[in-house]
């Protein structure tokens, strides 16, 4: 069967890609934008297991000599062996994001994106002055006040 | 046929529970749901014929990543009230669904992307068949072994899998420097919750020795059979993080475990460079008996690397977890 000239395969894994960046643009919760970082590293596997599948989705394992014979029905090793790369890849960064997540909960007490920005926006150091201001300079005025010194 | 069509019934149950994920509010739900979609996803892989893969994203995605994010869901919902007993402002977990014109800027956008994508997409991808057609006939004289990937992976790939062992170490790095914590481990704290229910005591109890069996069972038949030293370390892991669940240890050593995974990192890294880089001539390197120990002690060493490094990871959330009352 074929969807818009790909294999169905392709077409669910690339459908899986672009709903996922729809969850991610859209979605106001921290949790759910790391689980859809996880969704979208799903849809990247996908997609190369699909295309390196045969029509008999044997896997690429010889048990006896005779499965020489048989290697036009084994999928292709080398996604494969990649895609598990990919897969403990894509872990680390969960976990790094996760863990990020936390020092930012810790400090704001909060995982609402909308809610998180608004307060780093307002939030203010030792003489009253605004955190984000000093971060990110705005103006080329404070640029050089911050150099001179 | 019958093949197809329990791939597409496994891409429905996919789309039903990503739309799920989309539309749910409640944190606990998303979880589930994710573990839902990592199951079915790794039931799509071994139907395509990679039983590797599939196993590998069952335990990461349905067990290593929720355990993870279901450690930070209780961090963020825990003491509601605080030192004098007052109710403190609910935590803001999820506000609601998002607002109409974020909804449709984004279906605008990722309209786009999409159009232009099957636009300029080529019509199918071939992947590259000489090369497939190449590993799969000399693997087996070559490396030694039946499963090509585990050949892929410890031979004719080595690069990738040392480069992935040492990301593994940046991100347990990068996890140990962000979590805010002086020490390693804590002796005290929250009682685990596991002891109120019996059934779940005693299941975990039985099940707990097996999922150690069967990983150590992956690690050394990883060169003949489906798995290898990244699938049998994660199952090893989860055997520890059952024995938490059931005993409640708080003081595991994990400056040993640590410092086991450097040295069994750098014995890794020697075995690579002698056995593959260097190019040694070591006799009897082309019989059966000297290619299948090489391919389990390598497998072996990766899979006491992954074991040690998930078992880290997974003590320092567990450790985030309890120690924020201690800190107060």
């Amino acid at each position: 069967m074929q969807i818009l000239g790909m294999a169905t395969i392709e077409f669910f894994a690339i459908a899986l890609f672009f709903i996922a960046i729809f969850g991610l643009i859209t979605s106001n919760n921290a949790i759910k934008s790391i689980v859809f970082m996880t969704i979208l590293n799903a849809a990247v596997i996908t997609f190369w297991i699909g295309i390196g599948a045969r029509e008999g989705s044997l896997p690429p394992i010889m048990e006896t000599p005779d499965h020489i014979y048989m290697i036009g029905e084994m999928s292709d090793p080398v996604p494969q062996a990649l895609m598990i790369t990919a897969i403990v890849i894509g872990f680390s960064v969960t976990a790094i994001n996760i863990i990020m997540m936390n020092t930012l909960f810790r400090r704001y007490k909060t995982s609402d994106w909308k809610t998180l920005f608004k307060m780093m926006r307002e939030e203010t150091v030792g003489d009253g002055k605004i955190l984000s201001d000093i971060v990110f300079i705005k103006d080329e005025k404070d640029f050089d006040e911050e150099g001179a010194k | 046929m019958s093949a197809d069509y329990i791939l597409y019934a496994l891409m429905g149950i996919t789309a039903i529970s990503i739309l799920m994920i989309m539309f749910e509010r409640k944190v606990y739900r998303i979880i589930i749901y994710t573990a839902i979609f990592s199951l079915i996803i790794s039931g799509i892989y071994l139907v395509l014929g990679s039983p590797d893969v599939a196993m590998a994203e069952a335990a990461i995605g349905a067990y290593a990543i929720i355990f993870m994010i279901v450690m930070a869901e209780k961090y963020y919902k825990r003491d509601k009230t605080d030192a004098e007993g007052k109710k403190k402002a609910p935590v803001v977990i999820s506000k609601a669904s998002s607002s109409l014109p974020q909804v449709l800027g984004g279906l605008v956008f990722v309209g786009a992307l999409a159009a232009l994508f099957v636009h300029f997409a080529p019509t199918s991808v071939e992947a590259n068949l000489e090369l497939r057609t190449d590993y799969l006939l000399r693997a087996g004289d070559e490396v030694g072994g039946q499963n090509v990937i585990g050949a892929i992976l410890m031979a004719y790939r080595l690069y990738d899998t040392l480069f992935e062992a040492l990301l593994l170490v940046i991100a347990i790095m990068a996890v140990s420097h962000l979590s805010w914590l002086g020490k390693d481990y804590i002796t005290k704290g929250r009682k685990s919750d596991i002891q109120k229910d019996k059934v779940a005591f005693y299941s975990i109890r039985i099940i707990s020795p097996l999922i150690l069996m069967f990983g150590i069972y992956l690690v050394a038949n990883g060169h003949i059979s489906a798995g290898g030293g990244f699938q049998g370390g994660l199952a090893i892991a989860c055997f520890f993080i059952c024995r938490y669940m059931i005993h409640d240890i708080y003081d595991m050593p994990v400056k040993k475990v640590l410092k086991m995974e450097e040295i069994v990192f750098m014995a890794l890294v020697i075995v690579a460079v002698l056995t593959i880089f260097l190019n040694v001539d070591v006799p009897y390197q082309h019989t059966v008996l000297f290619q299948n120990f090489q391919l389990i002690a390598a497998n072996a060493l990766v899979g006491v690397k992954v074991a040690c490094g998930f078992f880290i990871l997974f003590y320092r959330y567990i450790t985030i977890e309890r120690t924020e009352k201690l800190e107060k």
